[in-house]
């Protein structure tokens, strides 16, 4: 059992990281078709996924409904709204529209969707508004600096900021295209000099977290 | 408490009151303040009108409904300068929550340009694997997508008459909301399949692609309701972006406002308590 719990996936792993490190810098057929291949592999792999997910929130949530724990109701809407969307989904055939018509699946869809997350988006704007407030105080020299710089930014990228302060829709580009790309950029490099570090650790299968836990 | 202690804690309804009004009076009332381009918009309008009739144009509407008021309207522009120019547009989705809603624009954008399924456009619509997908993309359009989003085999659809894979695409634009977008399309698409790319983005994650945009990764940047209405304006036709703009000045200034507001009450009771930190 060991072998199939841990050096068969070690192997696997080893294997393919090697090989397909190596297939970006091979364009011989052979290579690009194995590509293609393993490339639908993980589509198909991908939709199971998808199946997975599901099946886990639903056990979830079926725990939380049988123990009755706080917040139970929620988890009660979540069963109706998923279990009521895939049988509309079913029953229109995952069509949304048929000749231009809306079917129930893409009325559910435009009707209660899309406001719906359309809603929470916009509810934001009055939270960063009183977060803003209530927060962005220039409490060291560094919050100054940070506040100045937002405060341009905020101005220049609107009709109103550059029409009363010409200046500053230059001003705020300057900021964006050099102060924040630099950092944004050295950010970057760190962050992809980790991830070939950390791919490089599970290829050779130093790092092993991804095999989880349980009985060698 | 004095005067700025009670300001520094207001209720925070009539600070939402304040947005909703500055919000809602300029949709009512617009004002219609000039918008000047910026040149990264300005590159993704200048590529687009620079390819031949007949170029293959993809549009990878890379969101959900949550970032509709502000990607839509990017999407509905360039749509229209692409359907406008006679270009072949291949719409899809690497968001499966956005497939409806990115269904819902082309066709829109189709119908009223007189543009014909199938022949001038194809959606091909959501399919799993988001960076794996991009890939079979770029190794062969058909094996990824057999069928587009209304069952139609692709192979035998005019619109991709001699396209067989990603490097058969002129110019391929990404409208994203996070990830998968931009960054994607750029990392398993663009760096070994070696098409144009531009990119349209929600205001918040602007900032963090502007490495992209400088190091040429990405040729274009639309950023935001901002970018949006800049694009309406240099393909002649304002939308809803422009008439947002309006509301955007008013709510960035009442934020100002009330961050400067904040700060004088804030530095007036640092000074009546010396060093002390107020909270």
């Amino acid at each position: 059992m060991i072998f199939l719990r841990r050096q068969l996936p070690l192997l696997i792993t080893f294997v393919m990281g090697l090989v397909f490190a190596a297939q970006y810098y091979v364009p011989h057929p052979a290579s690009e078709q194995l590509l293609t291949t393993v490339n639908k592999w993980i589509q198909i792999i991908g939709g199971f996924a998808l199946v997975l997910g599901v099946t886990s929130l639903f056990h979830l949530h079926a725990v939380k409904i049988r123990r009755k724990e706080a917040g139970w109701g929620y988890s009660f809407v979540l069963y109706a709204g998923l279990l009521g969307t895939i049988a509309v989904g079913l029953w229109a055939n995952g069509k949304e529209a048929v000749n231009g018509a809306l079917t129930a699946f893409g009325w559910m869809y435009s009707y209660m969707m899309v406001p719906l997350q359309g809603t929470m988006f916009a509810i934001l704007a009055f939270f960063i508004a009183s977060a803003a407030y209530r927060s962005f105080r220039a409490r060291s020299r560094e919050a100054a600096v940070l506040l100045v710089a937002a405060v341009i930014v905020m101005m220049g990228r609107v009709p109103l900021g550059e029409y009363l302060v010409p200046i500053s829709g230059d001003f705020s580009q300057w900021i964006l295209n050099v102060l924040n790309t630099s950092v944004r950029r050295a950010i970057l490099i760190g962050i992809s000099l980790g991830a070939v570090a950390l791919s490089l650790k599970i290829i050779f299968g130093i790092e092993r977290a991804y095999l989880g836990g349980g009985k060698e | 408490m004095t005067f700025a202690e009670r300001m520094l804690h207001i209720d925070r309804r009539i600070i939402f009151l304040v947005i909703g009004v500055c919000t809602l009076v300029p949709l009512l009332y617009p004002v219609g303040l000039a918008i000047k381009v910026s040149p990264e918009v300005r590159s993704v309008h200048d590529h687009i009108e620079s390819l031949p009739e007949g170029s293959v144009f993809l549009l990878s509407l890379d969101f959900d409904p949550a970032s509709k008021p502000e990607l839509y309207p990017q999407a509905v522009a360039l749509l229209r300068h692409a359907f406008q120019k006679n270009l072949r547009v291949i719409g899809m989705t690497l968001w499966v929550t956005g497939a409806g809603m990115a269904d819902q624009v082309i066709t829109q954008m189709a119908r009223d340009l007189g543009k014909e399924n199938g022949k001038d456009y194809v959606f091909l619509g959501w399919s799993p694997g988001v960076g794996s997908l991009i890939i079979t993309m770029g190794q062969d359009l058909y094996k990824a997508f057999p069928s587009d989003y209304y069952n139609q085999p692709t192979k035998e659809l005019a619109v991709l008459k001699g396209v067989q894979n990603l490097r058969d695409v002129n110019y391929v634009v990404s409208l994203a909301a996070g990830t998968a977008g931009i960054e994607t399309w750029y990392v398993f698409g663009k760096d070994k399949y070696k098409f144009e790319l531009g990119g349209g983005c929600t205001g918040v994650i602007a900032p963090g692609l502007y490495p992209l945009l400088r190091s040429g990764q990405i040729n274009g940047l639309i950023g935001g309701l901002r970018g949006a209405a800049e694009y309406e304006v240099l393909i002649g036709k304002k939308g809803r972006a422009v008439a947002g703009m309006d509301a955007q000045s008013a709510t960035h200034f009442a934020i100002i406002v009330l961050v400067i507001l904040c700060n004088v009450f804030y530095l007036s009771i640092r000074a009546s308590r010396g060093k002390a930190d107020p909270r």
